[in-house]
């Protein structure tokens, strides 16, 4: 007979609980001293011009600030500033006026740009000028553009208004001189400066566009639109969507060309969200409330993007 | 021969983090990163905050918008020439929003500023109203030549109750300057003394042939209501008096008639900061301006022109005579000075002995303290006969003293300010009825002031 002697088990080794690393997560390797000095001049830069900045307006949003009586004139007034945002109308005026400017300027240029894109894709001659000239109006200087477009659409003397008068017009637009019309002149000089960037966008990716799905198209006797449709349009959904996004945000914080030639004017008619914290911070000297303004601001832009973001995905062509 | 075992490996990451800082030095984990960002962020933000160690209790630091060369270095050197005991410095600021952003941002900082100047009422308001500039009404009372600076009729300092903040230290009246070419075209007399319906009257007279009367009309609330024009004696709106309805609906009924420049040339060629241009180019005949326009005129080079120019008073209202012109260029000293009584000894000295210095750069002094021919000359230059009617210029500025105002109420000055001038653009882009424009300032103006009242 045998025995079997019990079957003793070694006991396991006793194993740490593994948490599951996020993917593309870098391993939580402790950082030498040495790496942190390589990247601290830009942190630092980060640190002082971005991350103190913004605790600084979310700081200030609570308080009333007039900037000249000193950091103890400092008054915390709680929620009032955010309070006084919802019953303000000149903040409700200047977020209409942004949606309206950005939600009529970046579609069109989207449009425009696209436009330009498909056109400027195909082999023309002298296509690399005409991609250069479309693109130029974006690397110009603001205030060249300002003084440019006031001239054009001066209303007795610019170019547009006699053109349009050589036609028999008579009530011809007052452009920036009239507050019907400041803000569509604003938008058409917006696009006139934005297209050729969205423009630039679109080009390359017009460009990575897998060349074998138009050829199969082309087999299957796929006509314009069901090519467009079914395979340029999904390739440049990605590129739609950032310029969306970062049009929107550029053309919704616009300062300079307003500053330069309507000054928000005539009227209101072009106090922008952020033309009217420049107006509350730096000409009324109340820091605390354009702080809530731009808090307020931020977070509906931020609200937005998101919903941007989540809309797009799945629907592009690598998805 | 056996080798030792090795030590088992750290259990935890805050071991294996220990153990990796002997191996390679020193490391920083998170927190301890974090806190020396928050460290480095405080030190910067009290670094901005207390940059008033250096200060000398013998050099006193006087802040103006006026070239040095203009006059105040002379001021500067005269009082140091009384005074060897001190030294004062002289920092100009460019007087523009950026400028006045710069004195503001230095003043909050701690920068060592015993004396500033400040020129617009909005910047008054707000640095009076900061608790920035310091009381000087016991001082004023003390000297018997200061004694106009107490009058509350006509005031010509910033009176906040009791306390007195700000000093005006020049005059800057408003008048009519007219191209005598054209006046003497239309056979009209040069006026001396004339009411509003006269004005209109000329003005129509001067109209025409592609030219209009006048660059716009002139503050006609003003004339009518002097000093704090736009509160009642309650301190609420007073937008809804007549005289503001009047003047707007004037106004436009002018543009329309084409009998004052087109307000949307104003606007679209942006042409409110370089009006002597169009006055110089004749596209209008008269032009309610103020001294520092003259300089324009009396510069052949850059502004060609070939007629003379005389200067009439401002019309009167059913015998309201304000100027709609008002007393400028106020010195404010620093609250939080360590040296308030060289501050004050300075600040005199400005007001009663320093306007002989200042004349030549075109201030008239708030006092009647330089003599009119010197400031004459200084203001219409050295070529004055040939420019002017240095008679009619005498005249309007000097004999006839003309009745200039500090505004005292200054509530939400800035905000108000900005809805007034809003409406009024569109108003006399003749996009707005001038009833609804008014109605829109006036209820503004009072949701302003219910705001910011108590501030």
């Amino acid at each position: 007979m045998t025995t079997h002697a019990p079957a003793t088990r070694a006991p396991a080794p006793r194993t740490e609980p593994v948490r599951p690393r996020a993917a593309g997560r870098a391993p939580a390797e402790p950082r030498p001293l040495v790496g942190w000095l390589f990247i601290a001049p830009n942190l630092l830069g980060v640190l002082l011009f971005t991350f103190i900045p913004l605790a600084s307006v979310v700081a200030l949003s609570f308080t009333e600030w007039n900037l000249v009586s000193g950091f103890e004139g400092i008054e915390f007034v709680g929620l009032d500033n955010f309070w006084f945002v919802l019953q303000d109308p000149t903040f409700w005026r200047s977020l209409l006026i942004t949606i309206a400017y950005a939600g009529v300027a970046v579609p069109l240029t989207l449009v425009v740009g696209l436009a330009l894109s498909m056109a400027l894709n195909r082999d023309l001659p002298g296509r690399g000028l005409l991609r250069a000239c479309f693109f130029i109006p974006y690397i110009v200087n603001i205030v060249a553009i300002g003084m440019t477009w006031m001239m054009l659409l001066d209303p007795s003397a610019g170019l547009l208004n006699q053109f349009l008068g050589s036609f028999g017009l008579e009530a011809l637009p007052g452009w920036f001189a009239s507050s019907r019309w400041a803000l569509p002149a604003l938008i058409l000089v917006t696009i006139w400066a934005q297209a050729g960037y969205a423009c630039l966008i679109y080009l390359s990716a017009l460009q990575d566009a897998p060349e074998q799905l138009y050829e199969a198209a082309r087999i299957d006797g796929a006509g314009r639109w069901t090519t467009f449709r079914t395979i340029t349009w999904p390739a440049l959904l990605p590129s739609t969507i950032f310029l969306l996004i970062t049009l929107f945000v550029g053309i919704s914080q616009s300062f300079g060309m307003i500053a330069l030639i309507t000054n928000g004017g005539p009227g209101a008619s072009t106090t922008t969200l952020s033309f009217y914290m420049y107006q509350t911070s730096f000409q009324f000297y109340r820091f605390g409330y354009a702080s809530a303004v731009g808090l307020v601001t931020f977070l509906g832009i931020f609200v937005l993007m998101l919903a941007m973001w989540r809309a797009q995905r799945g629907r592009a062509l690598h998805d | 021969m056996t080798i030792p075992p090795l030590p088992p490996p750290p259990r935890d990451r805050r071991q294996r983090h220990r153990t990796h800082e002997r191996a390679h030095g020193l490391t920083l984990n998170r927190r301890q990163f974090g806190g020396l960002l928050g460290a480095a962020g405080t030190a910067a933000l009290s670094g901005c905050a207390s940059q008033d160690s250096s200060t000398d209790l013998d050099t006193l630091q006087v802040w103006g918008g006026v070239p040095a060369e203009d006059g105040p270095q002379q001021v500067v050197d005269h009082f140091m020439d009384e005074h060897p005991e001190y030294d004062v410095k002289y920092t100009r600021f460019v007087n523009d929003e950026r400028g006045n952003l710069a004195l503001n941002t230095a003043l909050q900082g701690g920068v060592d500023i015993d004396v500033f100047f400040t020129y617009s009422t909005e910047d008054l308001a707000m640095r009076s109203g900061s608790g920035m500039a310091a009381d000087v009404a016991a001082l004023v009372r003390q000297e018997p030549e200061l004694e106009p600076f107490l009058d509350t009729e006509e005031p010509k300092a910033l009176f906040d109750g009791e306390a007195i903040t700000a000093l005006a230290t020049t005059k800057e009246p408003n008048f009519v300057l007219f191209n005598e070419d054209l006046r003497e075209e239309a056979g009209i007399e040069l006026p001396t003394d004339w009411d509003l319906e006269e004005y209109l009257e000329v003005i129509h007279a001067l109209a025409g042939s592609g030219r209009y009367g006048t660059y716009r009309l002139p503050d006609l609330p003003r004339i009518e209501l002097g000093p704090n024009y736009w509160y009642t004696d309650q301190g609420t709106s007073n937008f809804d008096h007549p005289a503001f309805l009047r003047h707007l609906d004037l106004s436009a009924d002018l543009i329309r008639e084409g009998v004052i420049f087109p307000w949307s040339q104003v606007l679209a060629r942006q042409i409110e900061a370089y009006q002597q241009n169009n006055f110089i180019a004749e596209d209008f005949a008269i032009w309610e301006t103020a001294p520092f326009s003259l300089r324009f005129l009396s510069d052949p080079e850059e502004y060609p022109h070939d007629f003379l120019v005389a200067c009439a008073p401002m019309p009167t209202i059913n015998g309201a005579d304000w100027n709609s012109g008002m007393y400028g260029n106020f010195i404010q000293i620093n609250a939080k000075s360590p040296k308030q009584e060289l501050a004050w000894e300075f600040a005199k000295y400005w007001i009663l002995e320093g306007s002989e210095d200042m004349a030549p750069g075109g201030k008239i002094p708030t006092l009647d303290t330089v003599d009119h021919d010197l400031l004459i000359d200084a203001i219409l230059g050295e070529d004055k006969e040939t420019f002017f009617d240095v008679d009619s210029f005498r005249r309007t500025l000097f004999d006839n003293d003309p009745k200039l105002h500090v505004d005292t109420d200054l509530t939400a000055v800035a905000e108000i300010t900005q809805t007034y001038e809003q409406q009024r653009d569109v108003c006399w882009l003749l996009e707005r009825s001038p009833t609804s424009a008014i109605e829109a300032v006036h209820a503004n103006a009072d949701a302003l002031i219910a705001r910011f009242g108590e501030d």
